[in-house]
């Protein structure tokens, strides 16, 4: 049963990665038709999308669940914007535009915004000094906070270069140690994929 | 815009790029790793793999969900299906769903990505089918929120600030709204287990979660909770070739402090 997705995961697999090593114009009109493809599929995914975001939210207004009237306004949303979209397009000018740049950036913005707050609050239980570790978690962490501000010059003409020290040297080091690890892994799983080793995202047993 | 041969990708007729030549040696030197630790898998039984706490806390986190009566939450990030870590989520939700199914507990998986959230709900009604009980898996369970990042974030954390879920758990790529979510989950109470493939998110998990998989963790999950030997000659194969890449780099350090900086040179990536 699962042979033919297996084969097509494989030959696509191979001839995507096989398209990264040739460089011919033709061999990349190809990589771009087959990236082109991808569309097609994602516009039928996003029908699907929307059903499963119908089918939850009418359950939840049928079996009056907790929070159901929020359910009622994101159907009511969702009916009346995708109506719009149909009926007067969704250029800029547009109803839709209108309701893009009036109502669904500044929501955006402010949930953004919320990071400042969450920051700081997750930055005052990372830095209690509980342990030797924290400790210079927390010391490290208040040099790079002072001499990253104006007033760090002030301090100290050496704290700027303390800071970029910091950034450059350990704090580049262990980054790159991680990004070297997650290269290795993520090659490890594409071939797991390719190859057929790791078969879960195809279901159907 | 010239390409790498110094014509323009338009009149480019080579059928290779030997700039790319280190790529295709890399790749093939982890296929011989790869093959030899299945064989060595297969003749073992088993491979040694060092315990990751993260990992092991996913058996307490969906026992605690089902002592306590509560779902179990898992975010499987923003990114569509071209992203591996997306694909890491899959498989870890593949697992993770079969032992939920098992032990009875409630899963709720809302999704960024049209696609994914397909997949997604395909395997996760596929972990419960293998466990015995596909009469168990709640259609909804697997569910799609919205493609906008922010909008994906208010709508999680509304679930995790109504629905109280015992366990929340993090798996795949994330961006901005990392940390808008874990300390979301964080204030809730739940416990809170994340893995991401993105270095510069880490920092934010490591701070409001209890566990955290380090980039290639993520990776790993899935060979690590499946036990399968083969899956396990994969972590095998992956730390042959971390070796392999500090001795390069060793190498190439030491050469260009010598005066000879041709192996760093073939080291770059083009």
């Amino acid at each position: 049963m699962r042979r033919g997705p297996l084969l097509v995961t494989f030959l696509s697999g191979t001839v995507i990665a096989a398209l990264f090593f040739i460089p011919h114009h033709k061999a990349q009109e190809f990589n771009s038709t087959l990236l082109g493809w991808t569309l097609v599929v994602y516009a039928f995914a996003l029908a699907l999308g929307s059903l499963s975001l119908w089918e939850n939210h009418a359950r939840k207004i049928r079996t009056r669940s907790e929070g159901w009237p929020y359910s009622l306004v994101t159907l009511g949303a969702l009916l009346i914007v995708t109506g719009l979209g149909i009926w007067k397009g969704v250029a800029e000018g547009t109803p839709v535009g209108r309701i893009y740049n009036s109502v669904n950036s500044p929501l955006g913005s402010t949930m953004f915004s919320l990071l400042a707050f969450v920051i700081a609050s997750a930055a005052f239980r990372a830095f209690r000094a509980r342990s030797p570790e924290a400790t210079l978690l927390l010391l490290t962490a208040i040099v790079m906070m002072i001499g990253r501000v104006s007033i760090g010059e002030l301090m100290s003409d050496k704290l700027p270069g303390i800071t970029e020290w910091l950034l450059d040297v350990p704090n580049l080091a262990a980054k790159r140690a991680i990004a070297i690890g997650v290269g290795l892994g993520a090659v490890s799983t594409a071939l797991k994929i390719i190859l057929g080793i790791e078969r879960s995202y195809l279901g159907r047993s | 815009m010239l390409g790498s041969g110094l014509v323009a990708p338009e009149l480019d007729t080579r059928w290779f790029d030997p700039a790319r030549l280190n790529v295709l040696v890399g790749i093939l030197l982890f296929l011989g790793f790869l093959l030899i630790n299945m064989i060595r898998a297969k003749a073992k039984g088993t491979l040694y793999v060092r315990p990751i706490a993260g990992l092991s806390a996913l058996d307490e986190a969906i026992g605690r969900a089902t002592e306590m009566g509560r779902p179990v939450l898992y975010v499987p990030g923003l990114s569509d299906m071209s992203e591996v870590g997306t694909f890491a989520a899959i498989t870890i939700l593949s697992r993770l769903a079969r032992r939920i199914a098992e032990i009875g507990a409630e899963i709720n998986v809302p999704c960024y990505d049209p696609v994914v959230m397909t997949i997604m709900e395909e395997a996760t009604r596929d972990a419960y089918r293998q466990a015995g009980r596909p009469d168990s898996f709640r259609p909804g369970c697997v569910h799609y929120v919205s493609a906008q990042q922010f909008a994906y974030v208010a709508a999680v954390n509304g679930i995790m600030l109504r629905d109280r879920p015992a366990a929340n758990i993090y798996m795949g790529s994330f961006y901005a709204e990392s940390l808008l979510l874990a300390e979301t989950g964080n204030t809730t109470g739940a416990i809170q287990i994340a893995g991401t493939d993105k270095v510069t998110q880490l920092p934010f998990f490591i701070c409001a979660c209890d566990y955290t998989l380090l980039g290639e963790e993520l990776f790993a999950a899935s060979a690590y909770l499946g036990r399968e030997p083969v899956q396990l000659a994969t972590i095998a194969a992956q730390d042959w070739a971390k070796a392999l890449a500090a001795a390069a780099v060793l190498a190439a350090l030491l050469l260009s402090a010598l005066g000879q900086p041709a192996l760093q040179a073939w080291l770059r990536v083009s």
